[in-house]
């Protein structure tokens, strides 16, 4: 087999780094190379911070921003044109996912999302990826190249390994009509919690009766040194908490030292978010919740009088 | 100004992931087989074109890719409130990846005479590529918008409010259009029992490879799953209990001291 060619692009960079780092990773071989484009746009600073992780060239791409994905997706696509890569390297974010889907429809390449290793062996490119609502991992295999590979932010990413000297291409962008226009951009509301980054979680769920009852985790956190978390239905259907605290399949996945789940019961879509935390304490009335199932610690009982009383035997050290 | 808006919806018959079950010792998942229902996320997608059908007229086309089983899928649509239903089907529908799948939604949507707005769940319940909508879109050369919040139709084309992870967009695009929709937009209707009972009556139209102009190596996989299995990751599952709440909260603190998770 011939050496592999890999593109890499995100457009927030500091994802971007770990996907050539990941990159050098997966194909160590002397003569792989590992490309970074930066697309218009791209923050200054961008170029030395790729050739840091590992990358081998930088393809900046002069031209006119548009947040339009087709935009986006055609863009990258002239890099691919100059470049011809075996795979291509995206952040399975939203917007990862969504050009994506659009760069490989206009390919006609194989895509996977999602992803959380990816090796590649000599009958093709496997990866690892959430499957069934993030219960099981599936192992695909990739049959054929170019194929797109969109890997999960937080993936873990190994040490840079300098390239050496980084070869610096420049192409200018393709005329491309946008089909979307984006007429406003507001930060979610809270917005400003990176709970991904977060050693220890407090996590409420469905248990908490009412919105008041929010001071009794805020202050089990404090005394934990630990961030809020919560489940979907207390973001998205209550409102009580911002979307930056949801921790689940469609909210944020995280990976803390301690993660203390108070009234979850544990739904599939929530367990996927948590499932990497180190140690896991679990608080919940009903003995049979699925969220037990996945503790290091269980409790069962009311997180109304559990909950006061760790704060407290935390609180007195 | 589009006069009579036509509103396709895709639809899947997934795997349901409530049911499935690893096997104890290898923790693989069997999935050949595996009962499945109308994945989550679509019922959103369906009960959006119905009320923006209810609001603004025109006609909603249900379309299920799968195999006979996925009728189950396209009755429920029809129970929430789409016109028509449609089945693409044909032999090897369970090998089929989320580029085959693309590519005969594009080719039904062309044999179907063509959709102003076509709606996609966010991701599947069980696989959650968020690839179809953006792939269709490219097949189909259309706008897309992924991960919409809040819908509004207007007579040249849709207004939405896309979610991200740190900010919400306000995005505009003129028709055609591919809208993939979370959970968040509506909550999908019961369909009352008269509703249902009508559903179950109404027969599909059947498309097949040769309907849509597309032979079975059009749809070779470009991905073939090799496993799907139930991570291992062990948890010392140990019930911590006391007389009273303090003196659990006191194990558990000691637990956790030891275990060097505090600060």
């Amino acid at each position: 087999m011939s050496d592999e060619v890999i593109l890499c692009y995100s457009e927030e960079t500091e994802l971007a780094a770990d996907l050539v780092r990941i990159a050098r990773q997966a194909a160590p071989t002397a003569g792989a190379r590992v490309h970074a484009a930066l697309l218009p746009g791209a923050p200054p600073g961008g170029a030395e911070q790729l050739g840091r992780a590992g990358a081998h060239a930088v393809h900046t791409v002069a031209g006119a921003a548009h947040p339009d994905p087709h935009v986006v997706a055609e863009q990258l696509r002239a890099v691919v044109a100059s470049l011809n890569p075996t795979l291509i390297f995206l952040a399975s974010t939203k917007r990862g996912r969504e050009v994506a889907g659009r760069l490989a429809g206009s390919l006609d390449l194989p895509a996977a999302t999602g992803v959380t290793g990816v090796r590649i062996e000599t009958d093709g490119v496997r990866v690892d990826r959430e499957a069934l609502s993030g219960n099981a991992v599936a192992t695909e295999r990739i049959v054929r190249r170019p194929a797109i590979v969109a890997i999960l932010p937080g993936t873990s990413a190994p040490n840079p390994v300098p390239a050496g000297a980084v070869e610096a291409r420049s192409l200018a962008a393709p005329e491309v009509a946008p089909l979307t226009e984006r007429t406003e951009v507001r930060p979610k509301p809270g917005g400003q919690l990176e709970i991904e980054k977060a050693e220890r979680i407090v996590t409420i769920g469905r248990g908490l009766k009412k919105k008041e009852d929010l001071g009794l985790i805020e202050a089990l956190a404090r005394s934990l040194g630990a961030e809020v978390g919560c489940t979907r239905p207390l973001a998205a259907e209550a409102g009580w908490l911002t979307d930056d605290h949801w921790i689940g399949l469609t909210g944020h996945r995280v990976h803390p030292k301690l993660y203390v789940a108070v009234g979850v019961s544990g739904a599939v879509q929530h367990l996927v978010g948590m499932r990497s935390a180190q140690l896991v304490v679990a608080i919940n009335t009903d003995a049979n919740a699925p969220i037990f199932a996945q503790a290091d610690y269980r409790i069962v009982g009311d997180l109304y009088a559990v909950v006061p009383a760790l704060t407290k035997a935390l609180g007195a050290g | 100004m589009v006069e009579k808006r036509r509103i396709g919806v895709a639809v899947k018959h997934g795997i349901d992931v409530t049911l499935t079950r690893a096997d104890r010792a290898s923790g693989l998942v069997q999935l050949a087989g595996a009962p499945r229902r109308t994945s989550d996320f679509d019922k959103n997608a369906v009960e959006e074109a119905v009320r923006i059908r209810e609001k603004h007229g025109g006609t909603v086309t249900a379309i299920s890719v799968g195999g006979p089983a996925a009728r189950e899928a396209l009755r429920e649509s029809v129970a929430i409130g789409a016109d028509e239903a449609v089945l693409v089907t044909a032999d090897g529908w369970a090998d089929w990846d989320t580029r085959a799948v693309a590519r005969l939604l594009a080719a039904a949507t062309r044999t179907l005479g063509g959709f102003d707005l076509f709606l996609v769940g966010e991701g599947s319940t069980d696989h959650f590529s968020s690839l179809v909508g953006p792939r269709l879109a490219a097949e189909l050369g259309a706008a897309d918008i992924a991960g919409a919040r809040r819908l509004t139709v207007e007579p040249e084309g849709v207004v939405a409010e896309k979610d991200l992870e740190k900010e919400v967009e306000v995005v505009r695009a003129r028709y055609p259009v591919v809208v993939s929709v979370g959970q968040e937009i509506n909550t999908p209707r019961l369909p009352t029992f008269l509703a249902n009972l009508k559903a179950s009556k109404k027969e599909p139209k059947v498309l097949g490879l040769a309907e849509l102009g597309l032979a079975a190596s059009d749809l070779a996989p470009s991905i073939v799953v090799d496993r799907v299995a139930v991570p291992d990751i062990p948890r010392k599952q140990l019930t911590l209990s006391g007389a009273s709440p303090a003196e659990v909260a006191e194990r558990l603190r000691d637990a956790l001291r030891s275990e060097g998770v505090l600060p």
